[in-house]
This record gives structure tokens, C-alpha cells and sequence, in this order.
């Protein structure tokens, strides 16, 4: 269970960002500009995946019976989470004459990603770096519950205690946004944007209280008094979203 | 209109959020408050319906302590009380005569009332309930309401929330309120496993509207659970003493096999107490059950004047006309400017919520710039009436919340 859900969440939570990516970094962006090619993977008797490449644009898929132009395919959940950890390589199924592509070029891209969520040491970090460090978080972690509910001992206890509705994530002034949509049945779909009529809003002050969050060193209960996180609406949404959230640490490092 | 700020508030939260943790916790925890700038968090004077917070605001208070304060804050029969005895003596290492004396006041007043247990908060005594009712069957599983709320012992808190494990719900099965199909499904598949059934007499959640039983319900969960050979247990920690002196139970018509009243029994002074039939008390004196302020004899003192005073103020009563009076006037408040107000609940402790909005921002909206303009609500929680709120207050209340109204509709439109 706890490989499935990591494998599931490296997939749609974290490489799901690779659709995100380009939009937000100039060097991504640039890097698939020319690329038309569509890539899948899948775990076998699990989930799969399609990131296709298209007009200097990324658009994932997840569970899609779309055929990639390369075909990468996992074992198992372990055998995906080994290869995220640089441990295993996939078993290529089609698009063989790609595969170069895939260690050189769509490698640039992958690193560029892991550059971002997982900074190193001694990266400079200067606004532009936070802001998409801070939108690829937001990412992850919205993208994460739709999986957690489904596969988290806690957050599946938690999910039938969530009413339907809209939760929005907002960092202030300027975004990221990201909103989740509970459906009132255990189950929830993510997005990255503004929600069009949000129930619930969970609102960071600025960028950086949003990161102190991220970064797990954060009062928020404290920045809760102090208006630095702003609570509004449906607030069981949010104190049931953040147990979930908190989950996330056990699967994602 | 003055519209109050919390300099000083925010710098007591600054000393107290680097020695305790969240600042200020549990119900008084600012995360409900929303938007928390338009909310104080300390307050070091109190009278009538009256509190002062540290910068001086004076709020006209609607949430009673979250109901403890039922006659009001510094009453003078209970101050007496508490301090006559507290002077003689109030822990102590023998039991007080005011505990016997209190016992058999309950005894008197409430009807299902033949014994009487005392300790301290509310879930001590839900808690309690609990134990003798399985003592009693000898069986463990509890049904309870979704949404109900019994304190914060890890059986009683939603699942999967921080500190808690899922063994602490596994003899906890939660159905709909007023649901009479969901209680006969649970009986019917774990019936000879069920110790009891605890509900608080009406259904009070936090965050909706507030439902009171449907006729005939508690009759029928009466029916059903004693002929299962179950307990029924009305947790009246919230409600009790407000809506009928002889347990809320009464003011609908039914009789449980076991009360738990908290609150507003002594006005503030920390007590709470079980109450049952006499066919539960050999199970109660088996179950060992303590604290180590459970026997301090001022509350005791003080809960003997709290319930005396009730009794010859006709409390409840007054207490329900001016619930009445405050919302229906406030509906009209609300109408004047095109909103519509839902009132639900009972009238001493109403949950208002501003239909025009079903997210509640609006809600929160309006409740934020009444506080801040000195009648204190709550946008999340049932607010309470005491017996110290007066005409005048609720008169004043109209006029801050027609001012409320002004704002939010200026910001919000409609």
C-alpha cells in the first residue's frame, strides 16, 4: 500500500508537474519548445500517465488508454519508486529510437524540475527561483489529495467527514493559486489557478509566509492569530485539508 | 460607530504563542475567527453581560464563555457562595457536605435524576457515561450523532485528526441526526454489541444550521435502544439549565437513563455532573472514576446558588424571550438591507447564518464587524443568551449589527 501511493504520487503529484513547469520557467519552456513527443508511464495492473509535447506546450494525462509515443513501463510500484530515487531504470515497451531523447533531452527537463523542489545547498535563491519552487509545492501537495484520500489510512478516515466543495489555496498578492474540488463523496480533483466560486479559502500573506509553511517551520496556528494565513468559508474544508496535507511528509520527502 | 483595534491582544498572543502551543487553544483558538483582526483574544474583566479585552473594548457578550455564564458574570448570589465557602474550606481531603446538598438539588429539579456524580469539565462526565453504561450492558459500542460533539477524549474526536488512531473509533458508529432508518440499521447489525446511545437533546453542530428533534424521535430512540437492552445517554453539557431546569429532555418531553450537564450549572466555576436512574446506580459506584479537583467544595457551593437563582428567576424562561427578541430583531435588521437571516436552535442559543451566502464569507463578514464594533459573535458556533443580557443590550446589538449591515453590504453588495 505504501509503495502504491508513493508510486502514485510520484507520478500524478510530482512528475505531473512537468505540465506546470515550462509555463512558469523560462529555461523549461525554451528547453521543450520544439519537442512533439508524448510519453507514458505506467505501473503494471496500476496507474499510468501521458505527458505529450505539443506546440512548445505539456499536457498530462493520468489513467488514459492514450498510447505514448514512447512507452515506459514499471513492474510495480517499487520498481517506479526506485527509478524517482535514481535506483531502477523502466522497461522501455515502444519508441525505442527515443530513448536517446529520453536520457538526454527530457533528462534536462527532469533535473531542471528536481532543481526546483529539491533546490541544492548553495542555489541562490532570488524571487523568480521561490515563486516557482513555491508553485511547483502548491502543486504537489493539491495534486497529492485526490491520491491520499484514496490510499492514506488517515486521510481516508478523514474523507468521509469532507462536505462537498471548493477549496482555494491562494499566495498573496500575486498567486500561486491552486484550488481543490471535494465532490462530498470521499473523493476530490485538483487544479492550479483560482477556484470560480470557492467555498473555502486558505490564504497565504505573501510568498514567504507560504514558504516558512513549505519548509515545515511554521506556526500556523500562530499565523493564524496574526493574519499571516487568512481563513475564510467553509472552514472544516480547511482543518480537514490540512490533516491531509500533513500525510504527505510520510510519502513525498 | 467606534471600531474597536487589539494592540494590545495581538502583543499578549505574541508572548503567549512563544510559551504555548497554538497561543491560545482548543475552543478559543483563533482559527474559527473569521477574519481573526476582528477578534480579541484576551480579556482580564467581565461583569453582567459585559467583557473588557485588554485594550479596554467593551463587548456586549453573546457567547457566555461559550455558556458557562448563565446569570452573568460576578453574580452576587453566586460570588457569596463560592466565596463563603471557598473561605471555609474548598479542596480539602474529605468530601464537603455542599456535594450532598448539590446531589440532592439535582435530585429535586431534574426528573431522571436519582443519583448525581460531579467532576469537573463536560467530557469527564460524558466520559463517565460512557464506562457505566458499559459496566451496565457489558458491552462497547456507542452511537453517536455525526457532528455531535461530546469533548475531546480521543473516542469523541474526528477520526484521523492529529493525536488520535483509528482504534480510538472502533466501537464509535456515527449516523445522521433524526435518522430512525440509520439507528434501526446499526442495531440491526451490531445490536447485541451496543452499550449506548448519546446524542445532546437537540442537534447543535458547529458551522450549520442547528435542528431540533424531530417529533417523536427521542420516544422512538427510547423505545428502540431500551429494547436492544441499551443505555441512552443526553449529553446536556451545552443546552442544559437553558432550555428547562429540569434538563433539556424536559423541554421536549422525554426521559434518558443517564444526563451530563457541565456549563452553566455554577455560573462559571469549573463543574460538571452526571445524573441518572436508580437502575444505574450500583453500575456507577463500580466505575472508578476521579480527579484530583473533583471534590473542591466552592463550585459546589456555587452551583447550589447558580441553580436556586435559575429557579427563581425562571431562567429558561427569560432567557428564551430574549433569544426571541434578539433574533427576530435582527432578522429585521438583516431584512431592512435585503438579507435573509437564518435563525436555527433553540432561542437562548441561537446559530444565526446569512442565507445569502452559502460559504459562509459573508457570515463571517458580518459577525467579524459586529465584534469589532462591540456585540460579540461567533460565525461558527451557536451563540448563548444569559439572564444578564437586558433590553437595552439587545437594543444596542440591533444598532451595531443595522451598522454591520451597512459595511458588509458596501463590500459584498448583494
Amino acid at each position: 500500500m505504501i509503495d502504491q501511493l508513493k508510486a502514485r504520487l510520484n507520478l500524478k503529484a510530482v512528475l505531473r508537474n512537468v505540465e506546470l513547469l515550462p509555463e512558469i520557467d523560462d529555461l523549461s519552456r525554451e528547453l521543450i519548445k520544439d519537442w512533439e513527443i508524448s510519453i507514458r508511464l505506467s505501473i503494471w495492473r496500476d496507474t499510468n500517465i501521458l505527458l505529450n509535447f505539443h506546440n512548445g506546450r505539456c499536457t498530462f494525462l493520468a489513467d488514459t488508454i492514450e498510447k505514448g509515443t514512447v512507452s515506459l513501463f514499471f513492474c510495480s510500484a517499487a520498481h517506479l519508486n526506485n527509478m524517482m530515487e535514481n535506483n531502477a531504470s523502466p522497461l522501455p515497451l515502444s519508441g525505442f529510437t527515443r530513448l536517446g531523447f529520453l536520457k538526454t533531452e527530457f533528462s534536462k527537463l527532469t533535473s531542471r524540475l528536481e532543481y526546483f523542489l529539491k533546490p541544492p545547498s548553495d542555489v541562490v535563491q532570488d524571487d523568480r527561483f521561490k515563486m516557482i519552487n513555491l508553485s511547483l509545492a502548491l502543486s504537489t501537495a493539491v495534486f497529492a489529495i485526490p491520491e491520499l484520500l484514496q490510499l492514506d489510512p488517515v486521510s481516508r478516515r478523514i474523507a468521509p467527514q469532507l462536505s462537498a466543495g471548493t477549496l482555494q489555496l491562494s499566495v498573496l498578492p500575486e498567486g500561486p493559486y491552486a484550488h481543490v474540488i471535494y465532490d462530498g463523496k470521499g473523493g476530490a480533483k485538483a487544479f492550479t489557478g483560482k477556484a470560480a466560486h470557492p467555498d473555502a479559502l486558505l490564504s497565504f500573506r505573501n510568498p514567504e509566509i507560504a514558504q516558512l509553511l513549505v519548509d515545515g517551520t511554521l506556526d500556523s496556528f500562530g499565523a493564524v492569530a496574526k493574519g499571516d494565513i487568512q481563513l475564510r468559508g467553509k472552514i472544516p474544508l480547511i482543518d480537514h485539508t490540512n490533516v491531509i496535507l500533513d500525510q504527505i511528509p510520510k510519502y513525498l520527502q | 460607530m467606534n471600531i474597536y483595534r487589539y494592540e494590545e491582544s495581538n502583543k499578549w498572543f505574541d508572548r503567549a504563542v512563544k510559551v504555548i502551543p497554538c497561543g491560545v487553544y482548543g475552543h478559543f483558538s483563533p482559527a474559527p475567527y473569521a477574519p481573526v483582526e476582528a477578534y480579541p483574544f484576551f480579556s482580564n474583566k467581565a461583569d453582567a453581560a459585559r467583557f473588557w479585552d485588554v485594550d479596554g473594548n467593551e463587548f456586549i457578550d453573546y457567547m457566555c464563555a461559550y455558556g458557562p455564564m448563565v446569570l452573568g458574570y460576578n453574580h452576587p448570589a453566586v460570588e457569596a457562595a463560592f466565596q463563603e465557602q471557598h473561605s471555609l474550606s474548598d479542596a480539602n481531603s474529605v468530601a464537603s457536605p455542599r456535594m450532598v446538598e448539590l446531589a440532592e438539588l439535582l435530585c429535586d429539579l431534574v426528573p431522571v435524576a436519582e443519583w448525581a456524580f460531579f467532576a469537573r469539565n463536560g467530557a469527564d462526565v460524558t466520559n463517565l457515561a460512557v464506562m457505566v453504561a458499559r459496566a451496565a450492558t457489558g458491552r462497547d459500542k456507542v452511537i453517536a450523532i455525526k457532528g455531535g460533539y461530546h469533548g475531546t477524549s480521543p473516542w469523541m474526536q474526528a477520526p484521523g485528526h492529529h493525536g488520535t488512531i483509528a482504534d480510538d473509533h472502533q466501537h464509535v458508529i456515527r449516523i445522521p441526526w433524526n435518522d430512525l432508518n440509520a439507528l434501526d440499521q446499526v442495531l440491526a447489525e451490531h445490536g447485541s454489541q451496543v452499550a449506548a446511545f448519546m446524542a445532546s437533546p437537540y442537534h447543535h453542530p458547529i458551522f450549520e444550521d442547528n435542528v431540533l428533534p424531530a417529533e417523536g424521535y427521542w420516544q422512538a430512540v427510547i423505545d428502540k435502544l431500551h429494547k436492544n437492552g441499551s443505555v441512552v445517554i443526553v449529553d446536556d453539557v451545552r443546552a442544559g439549565f437553558r432550555l428547562h431546569l429540569g434538563g433539556s429532555n424536559e423541554h421536549y418531553g422525554f426521559k434518558p437513563d443517564m444526563i451530563a450537564f457541565s456549563k452553566a450549572i455554577a455560573n462559571g466555576y469549573a463543574l460538571s455532573a452526571l445524573v441518572g436512574t436508580d437502575a444505574l446506580r450500583l453500575d456507577a459506584a463500580k466505575v472508578f472514576h476521579t480527579g484530583s479537583f473533583w471534590y473542591c467544595a466552592g463550585s459546589f457551593a456555587a452551583a447550589i446558588a447558580c441553580l436556586t437563582t435559575l429557579k427563581a428567576e425562571k431562567g429558561p424562561e427569560r432567557m428564551r424571550v430574549l433569544g426571541e427578541k434578539l433574533t427576530s430583531g435582527l432578522r429585521d435588521v438583516a431584512a431592512g438591507h435585503g438579507y435573509t437571516l437564518v435563525v436555527s436552535g433553540e432561542p437562548a442559543m441561537p446559530y444565526l447564518r446569512l442565507a445569502d451566502d452559502d460559504t459562509l464569507m459573508l457570515q463571517q463578514a458580518w459577525c467579524g464587524e459586529c465584534t469589532r464594533r462591540g456585540a460579540f459573535f461567533t460565525s461558527h458556533h451557536n451563540w448563548f443568551l444569559s439572564t444578564a443580557h437586558t433590553d437595552g443590550d439587545i437594543e444596542k446589538t440591533l444598532q451595531i449589527a443595522d451598522d454591520a449591515f451597512k459595511v458588509i453590504k458596501s463590500e459584498f453588495g448583494h
